[in-house]
């Protein structure tokens, strides 16, 4: 893109002459969804970080001093993620301790060519990467469940261990926190799945900024308020030192189809500001606060929480190694003698675009 | 008119896995210019090999699919009826991939 | 229908929703292959209905009575499990001349005339039959119909009425720019002035339908009926569910699904918010009841619009999407006024009232202090609310925007500042001083005062 710089003279025109409302001087080269504004380049970046750093402010995120693991698939939300705390932090000290927390699940041609990303982000921010393996955690790949048990169902058992493997990891790492690369959009999506699901409890819990503050390793998303649209711009600088890997995992080609994430991206061309209504909403719905998670144990078998005799982990897993995969899926019974269910009924077209390869909520 | 064209975030897989596209294309019979709503058209008709769907929707491209000229929105210079001239850069890259 | 939420595990909850049956279904029956799931005798009207509505399997198997006296129950238990109806009131069905509305004036037409029936065949004559009248709200003048045309609806609605008696219903076509009562023939022109006012393409429909609302009130209140029912049923309850949450309306949003709605001087009721659209296009097939629509054009891309599609896309793919969504929202805490006021009167049977107690709603927060935004009259959220800086000299239109929620503002509200005065010399005044307005100026100083100790940020709600 770099030819393109040389065009900005010719192109002055085509914007309809019109200056950047921020610094009123350079062309603007996009209109934010978040205030409509057309602004340049340079201000774009400037007011990207500024509204990350006092949105980390405001909410309170990090104390100086905390270890910080940033949840990192080498995606665009967690690589952008990766290299703006890291400038923030040293910009602003806040003294924090940052780390690059990576899974591997074990897909061949899709989260090992994402892990060499996150390796580069490795290099170029100077930020230690700790990788956890499903196979190690576990003693299974990926690959090797998906070889057992087919095509169907193995988002279940990828985003269980995923969501447990971070924790792991993040406790080996010793770190305080976890911060993830949701953004508004997420959210956003998250909000009406849990509407459409029928699942009050996350519901109220999904648009908090924080969660999981009475578990093991709270989590936080510092890019609540950050339209996906600009995480996905960001990085298209002409400067462009760094990476981001973008692929969909080939266990789940259609995962992006979703209904959802279509209608988030529809409603958003007719009024951006939607995005951000939906998670006030998502913020302000009154829920009482009896409809609450049950009480959260811990599993007889790993020590992970649960609530639950075991954990659901660990229920996935004996039923792989008894070679009864369903075992913890849909209406079968497992050790804990009671029906679960994390999947969408009767199999059909996934409402969710980004339940794989994301972090889970 | 030749114009680089630049496909992300997914979409190369629709066009045989090329990201980056150096074509040669000529302004409708009967008209000057060339203009976005043009170029959506040729591109469908040229390079999307497959799920034109993911690409295209109505006769714009799809919500999620983010669209530069020249390194700036198109929002910013009239979407469909943008004007491409000589030697113009197209991104197209689709938001709707993984995080 | 919906679990008691204390103890739910939602995601069973969810489970139990998706392989809903209705609420009054039956326990699953054996195979008895080709007759109707209910009666066991008649043949189900199955493959026509799968035509007409799609149908859920357990309705498909229904024969036409089941069918009908299936949905007609779902409609008397929520008549009578929350108190809507009692002997003594006085009934309004609003009337669009569309299907749901059409079943509900159907059904509240039944439920009527039983009552007069036994009345007339009992001794004592001691319970009253409540009386019902019907409201066609006519906006031809919004969508600028031709005169021929509302004047077709207009004879269609008095024809399905006159039919529906007796007991003999009065009707009240109310063409919407009376709202504007103000004796000067003006009206027409100062609607449209106040609809063009509103910039966004979905702020104006929103808008309309607020006029309406307040349209029936002043119908009800001005001829002395005491309930306003409403023919919202599931599927239309779900897109509102997902176009308030779309619009940022996630706190008053409960105020808006429930059964009953006492924020009015007259109460409003839903009593076919268990009824699912498609099974009520099938009754108006099935019993070839008479509908009618003004033709008005579809507005290009509202968000109304996109939810609706979304919507139905959903049910498309899960036949129990809408009751789930439904479900989701009953979930979140209801109001104090979502619930018909407690009859204090002697008059009423012991039967009902005891009924009411039973239904009543876990109320949260205390009772009255609740401030309404004066365009949508929906609760504002005290919390995430803001009122700009304390300035005794505000002008009247500061205060008035400042009292509106965040969604009325962006998307009914003049955008330009200075056509704020203009906006609110065409609101109509009949309903600035409309129902409980005491309550909210009230809240409205309390607010002021409360500003001292905390001024609130606003940044996260102007963004």
């Amino acid at each position: 893109m770099a030819e393109a710089d040389g065009k900005a003279q010719k192109d002055a025109g085509r914007g309809g002459g019109r200056l950047c409302c921020i610094c009123q001087a350079r062309k603007p080269a996009l209109k934010r969804p978040k205030t409509l504004q057309q602004i340049c380049r340079e201000c774009f970046y400037a007011v990207f970080e500024a509204e990350i750093h006092e949105v980390i402010v405001e909410n309170r995120l990090f104390k100086p001093g905390e270890r910080i693991a940033i949840g990192a698939s080498g995606g665009k939300d967690s690589t952008v993620l990766a290299y703006v705390l890291s400038e923030l932090n040293q910009r602003h000290n806040y003294g924090l301790d940052l780390f690059l927390l990576s899974v591997d699940e074990g897909i061949t041609g899709y989260r090992d060519d994402s892990l060499e990303t996150v390796k580069r982000n490795e290099m170029q921010y100077g930020l230690p990467l700790k990788i956890v393996s499903y196979k190690d955690l576990y003693g299974w790949t990926m690959d090797e469940i998906v070889k057992m048990i087919g095509m169907k169902n193995n988002c279940t058992f990828c985003g269980v261990f995923r969501r447990q493997a971070l924790d792991r990891g993040a406790a080996m790492l010793k770190v305080d926190k976890l911060a993830t690369g949701h953004n508004a959009d997420d959210i956003a999506e998250t909000v009406l799945l849990n509407i459409l699901r029928g699942d009050i409890a996350r519901l109220s819990r999904c648009t908090s900024i924080t969660t999981g503050e009475d578990g093991p390793i709270p989590r936080c998303k510092p890019f609540k308020y950050t339209y996906e649209k600009e995480i996905v711009i960001y990085p298209l600088t002409p400067i462009s030192f760094y990476y981001y890997f973008s692929t969909e995992c080939i266990y789940s080609p259609n995962a992006y189809r979703g209904f959802a994430r279509e209608f988030i991206k529809d409603l958003e061309r007719i009024r951006p500001r939607a995005i951000l209504d939906i998670i006030r909403s998502g913020e302000n719905f009154r829920i009482s606060t009896s409809t609450r998670m049950p009480e959260q144990g811990t599993c007889e078998r790993c020590g992970y929480i649960s609530s639950q005799k075991w954990c659901k982990a660990c229920v996935l897993l004996e039923g792989l190694n008894k070679g009864l995969p369903k075992l913890g899926i849909g209406r079968t019974r497992g050790p804990n003698a009671e029906p679960k269910q994390d999947q969408m009924p009767n199999g059909s077209r996934s409402m969710a675009s980004k339940q794989c390869g994301t972090l889970d909520f | 008119m030749h114009l680089t064209l630049e496909f992300g975030g997914g979409l190369e897989l629709l066009c045989d896995a090329v990201k980056i596209h150096d074509v040669h294309v000529e302004p409708p019979v009967g008209s000057e210019k060339m203009t976005m709503r043009d170029l959506l058209l040729w591109v469908q008709k040229n390079l999307i090999k497959e799920r034109p769907e993911m690409f295209i929707k109505g006769d714009t491209v799809r919500p999620g699919v983010l669209v530069l000229v020249n390194d700036c929105d198109w929002e910013l210079s009239g979407q469909l009826d943008t004007t491409l001239e000589e030697k113009d850069v197209v991104v197209f890259i689709s938001t709707l991939h993984g995080g | 229908m919906s679990c008691d939420a204390s103890s739910c595990q939602s995601s069973n909850c969810h489970r139990n929703g998706d392989a809903t049956r209705p609420r009054h279904a039956l326990p699953p029956v054996d195979d008895l292959a080709a007759l109707c799931l209910k009666c066991k005798s008649a043949r189900p009207f199955s493959s026509s209905s799968s035509a007409v509505g799609g149908g859920r399997e357990d309705d498909a198997r229904f024969c036409a009575d089941c069918f009908r006296s299936n949905l007609f129950g779902k409609f008397r238990h929520s008549v009578i499990s929350n108190a809507m109806i009692s002997p003594a009131d006085n009934v309004l069905v609003a009337f669009s001349g569309g299907p749901a509305s059409r079943v509900a004036l159907q059904f509240v037409h039944e439920m009527q005339y039983k009552v007069q029936r036994d009345f007339d065949a009992s001794r004592d004559r001691s319970l009253r039959v409540f009386g019902v009248g019907v409201a066609f709200i006519d906006e031809s003048s919004a969508y600028s119909v031709p005169m021929e045309e509302a004047n077709k609806v207009r004879e269609d609605i008095r024809w399905i009425v006159s039919s529906l008696s007796p007991p003999e219903k009065e009707l009240h076509i109310f063409p919407l720019e009376e709202i504007y009562s103000n004796g000067l023939n003006n009206g027409k022109e100062k609607l449209m002035e106040l609809l063009d006012m509103a910039g966004d393409a979905t702020g104006k429909e929103d808008l309309l339908v607020h006029l309406r609302v307040l349209s029936l009130q002043k119908i009800a209140t001005d001829n002395g009926y005491t309930r306003v029912v409403l023919g919202s049923c599931t599927s239309k309850i779900a897109c509102h569910v997902i176009t308030a949450t779309v619009k940022g309306q996630g706190y008053s949003l409960p105020a808006d699904i429930q059964y009953a709605d006492a924020r009015w001087d007259v109460p409003v009721v839903l009593p076919l918010r268990d009824c699912l659209e498609q099974e009520i296009d099938t009754l108006c097939h099935l019993e070839s009841l008479k509908t009618t629509d003004l033709p008005h054009k579809e507005s290009l891309s509202t968000i109304n619009t996109l939810v609706s599609s979304f919507v139905a896309l959903l049910q498309k793919e899960n036949p129990s999407r809408e009751s789930t969504i439904v479900r989701t929202a009953g979930k979140l805490t209801p109001f104090h006024f979502n619930r018909i006021p407690e009859l204090k009167d002697d008059n009423v049977p012991l039967a009902t009232r005891r009924r009411q107690k039973r239904s009543s709603l876990k109320l949260n927060g205390s009772l009255s202090s609740e401030s309404f935004c004066p365009i949508c009259y929906g609760p504002v959220n005290p919390t995430a609310h803001s009122l700009s800086v304390e300035n005794t000299d505000q002008p009247r239109c500061n205060i008035f925007v400042d009292s509106c929620c965040l969604s009325c503002r962006f998307q009914i509200l003049p955008q330009d500042p200075s056509q704020m005065e203009h906006f609110m010399e065409l609101w109509p005044q009949t309903f600035v001083t409309g129902p409980k307005q005491q309550a909210r100026s009230l809240h409205l100083s309390s607010l002021r005062e409360q500003i001292q100790d905390c001024l609130l940020s606003d940044s996260d709600n102007e963004s």
